[in-house]
């Protein structure tokens, strides 16, 4: 690609892209208060928003659950995510505030990816092409957010019980030692 | 007496001939030393007490109860992983158990480029044996060790690497697997089960939940200011100050600076915080037919040290077990998603090894941020890096030659082996930046360097300040250089060494 249609092609993208984001904004927040009121509890540190997005970025960063296995909206990780990060340290509950918004933010998504929606207006599968570009992204801080989200993703996915069935973990000791026997 | 935050419903107000701040190896050695040698001793530990019976093999409660950050602690990018425990013990009620003295290498430096005086080989013999001793330092035989070792004592063997069993400070091990989540049995001898339960028969008192906020020093008495957390609740629930003539900081690496940082004091050469070193650890993955069950049995009981100091130039790495808990796996396995399940799903198949770095020409520090907490910064220096990488290509080879069907980097960008032959120049092209790599560390040493010239350093070889008579700092953070071995060892012997010399010396002048 020459550099003067690479430019022509960027201005005509900005412009449809600013004009698709600006048409399109107010869907996703009767999905978060939506979501927000499934739970039935009140939230102690996310916005309706924020909640909508971190439960997307569970399920995506999780993965799909086999049949008969929880997955993240049965474990509950948005609600499990939302009471850690209430008693973290105002530092990193600032950091993840601002995290999540601009990890969701349809003009970021514009700017970083060309990408016309907000990651929770997105298919599963372009939020999984969003997230891998976050993952791999040639900018530091975008690699490190995407640590932040796999690290509160997994680890409140992965400490409740009811996961590990599907990862075949049964706890401690050896499995020979627990039956009984020795190898 | 161990008291709690749940016994405190007043403002705290106390004296003593020492204050210890942190009930890890530093401070629970020293503290033992010193109330065995009749001194008043309080030890103030920020975590809170948990005994085995509130072990109950999980890590959503260890993570919950015992360690810094839920075991979320990093670097301020996130790129390194930095575990420590918090509670009665400090890390030695987290970590795998192995015991193993400083290298010889690793003291001539010392005595050598920083002038360290009295820590030869020779001077820690005594402390060394005394220790093993006390905590029945000893190898397992060879029928104890579980899948994940034997993939380091087979898989080395078989390519002519030397590969042993390492010591381990247990009695009567029920070869469960729990020690990073606090032994229930307590079959591990940490110091919460040893040190500070010796120290308190002997007199000293140990408040659990008490955070030290800042030090203040006047004339010679010194005033610990800090506040008392609800351990549940996590709330400041009222604040203490402990007055003495003698002050030993003992609270990691990583919050030992912080405190002096905090407080204003003993920096007046600009070293404090700085000469951080982590050992820098990363993982290999292996996914093999038979089962291997990465979190039975004993998690950490062999090593290959072939590599450490090979170049006689000080680095070099060695390779241990890792025990693999589901979050921690989870967390290391490269990507996310469906992809990252369909792993997680082979669980028991997998075995883990780490690659330690003994550190070079890699630097971190620690500062403090703008709430007054300390903020973690860390650079790999380029032939650390090159070790990091030797590394994980030989750890690599040994589980192909242990019969893993594939191996695995903890690279974002999935790097992925199904033979020998893929592994060199995959990992020559591989991307080493900041988050590309899953990195670790559970051993932050160094910032608070010791060394006789003050210019160059925070304490001398005694572990006193060089700016402060009477304020020490006794753990990790003293060692002039990273050490090539897991650290618990070396911070007891040079713990107990230098509360000897306080008791001695310091306390009959102040």
């Amino acid at each position: 690609m020459t550099a003067s249609a690479s430019r022509r092609s960027f201005l005509k993208k900005t412009l449809f892209g600013i004009a698709a984001l600006s048409a399109a904004k107010f869907l996703p927040f009767e999905n978060a208060y939506a979501a927000v009121s499934e739970t039935g509890q009140p939230l102690k540190f996310f916005s309706p928003m924020e909640f909508l997005i971190m439960k997307n970025v569970a399920a995506r960063i999780v993965g799909d659950p086999a049949d008969g296995h929880p997955g993240t909206d049965v474990i509950n990780v948005s609600l499990r995510a939302d009471a850690f990060l209430a008693d973290a340290e105002p530092e990193i509950q600032d950091q993840f505030h601002q995290l999540l918004t601009v990890f969701n933010g349809a003009l970021f998504a514009f700017l970083f990816d060309f990408r016309f929606s907000s990651f929770v207006e997105m298919s599963p599968s372009d939020q999984d092409a969003y997230l891998h570009s976050w993952m791999t992204s040639t900018l530091s801080f975008r690699r490190t957010a995407f640590q932040a989200l796999k690290r509160v993703s997994l680890s409140l996915f992965y400490t409740d019980s009811r996961s590990w069935d599907e990862v075949h973990y049964d706890g401690m000791f050896l499995p020979w030692e627990r039956a009984g026997g020795n190898k | 007496m161990i008291i709690q935050s749940k016994d405190i419903s007043k403002p705290v107000r106390e004296s003593a001939d020492v204050c210890i701040i942190g009930s890890g190896c530093g401070g629970g050695a020293s503290a033992k030393v010193l109330a065995e040698a009749g001194k008043k001793v309080i030890v103030l530990e920020e975590g809170g007490y948990f005994t085995s019976g509130d072990f109950d093999m999980t890590e959503q409660t260890a993570y919950q109860n015992l360690y810094r950050e839920r075991a979320g602690q990093a670097t301020g990018d996130l790129a390194v992983t930095v575990l420590q425990g918090k509670c009665i013990g400090g890390s030695s009620t987290v970590n795998w158990t192995t015991s193993l003295r400083t290298p010889d290498f690793v003291l001539e430096k010392w005595a050598k480029t920083f002038d360290v005086r009295g820590l030869s080989s020779k001077d820690l013999e005594p402390y060394f044996e005394r220790i093993e001793k006390y905590l029945n330092v000893h190898v397992e035989p060879e029928e104890y060790h579980n899948p994940n070792n034997r993939i380091i004592l087979d898989g080395a063997r078989k390519l002519g690497y030397h590969a042993e069993a390492s010591g381990r400070n247990t009695r009567d091990c029920k070869r469960a697997g729990a020690c990073g989540l606090g032994c229930p049995f307590d079959a591990k001898l940490s110091v919460n089960v040893t040190y500070i339960p010796d120290a308190v028969k002997a007199g000293a008192a140990v408040f659990a939940n008490f955070c030290a906020d800042e030090i203040d020093v006047s004339g010679r008495l010194k005033r610990v200011f800090g506040s008392v957390v609800d351990q549940s609740a996590q709330k400041v629930k009222t604040d203490f100050i402990i007055e003495a003539p003698v002050v030993i900081v003992a609270a990691s690496a990583i919050h030992s600076p912080a405190l002096l940082l905090r407080s204003g004091l003993a920096n007046s050469s600009g070293e404090v915080g700085n000469h951080l070193t982590f050992h820098l650890t990363s993982a290999v993955l292996g996914v093999y037919d038979r089962i291997i069950y990465p979190a039975g049995g004993i998690p950490q009981s062999a090593l290959c040290s072939e590599f450490l100091n090979k170049n006689k130039d000080g680095g070099g790495f060695w390779i241990e077990a890792v025990p693999v808990y589901p979050t921690l796996a989870s967390l290391a396995i490269p990507g996310f998603g469906n992809a990252h399940k369909e792993l997680m799903r082979k669980y028991p198949n997998i075995g883990a090894s780490i690659v330690l770095v003994k550190e070079i020409d890699s630097e971190g520090s620690v500062t403090l941020n703008s709430y007054g907490r300390p903020s973690i910064s860390y650079e790999a220096g380029g032939r650390d890096l090159g070790y990091l990488k030797e590394g994980l290509n030989v750890a690599a080879k040994i589980h192909f030659a242990a019969g893993a069907k594939r191996v695995m980097t903890l690279h974002s960008q999935k790097m992925e082996f199904s033979s020998p032959a893929e592994i060199d120049s995959a990992l020559a092209n591989a991307e080493w930046g900041a988050n590309e790599i899953a990195l670790y560390s559970a051993h932050p040493l160094g910032t608070c360097r010791m060394a006789e010239h003050p210019l160059q350093s925070v304490v001398d070889s005694h572990c006193e300040t060089h700016d402060v008579r009477g304020l020490f700092v006794i753990d990790g953070s003293v060692t002039p250089t990273s050490l090539g071995v897991n650290p618990q060892m070396t911070i007891l012997a040079i713990a107990e060494k230098s509360a000897e010399w306080i008791a001695e010396n310091r306390l009959k002048t102040m």
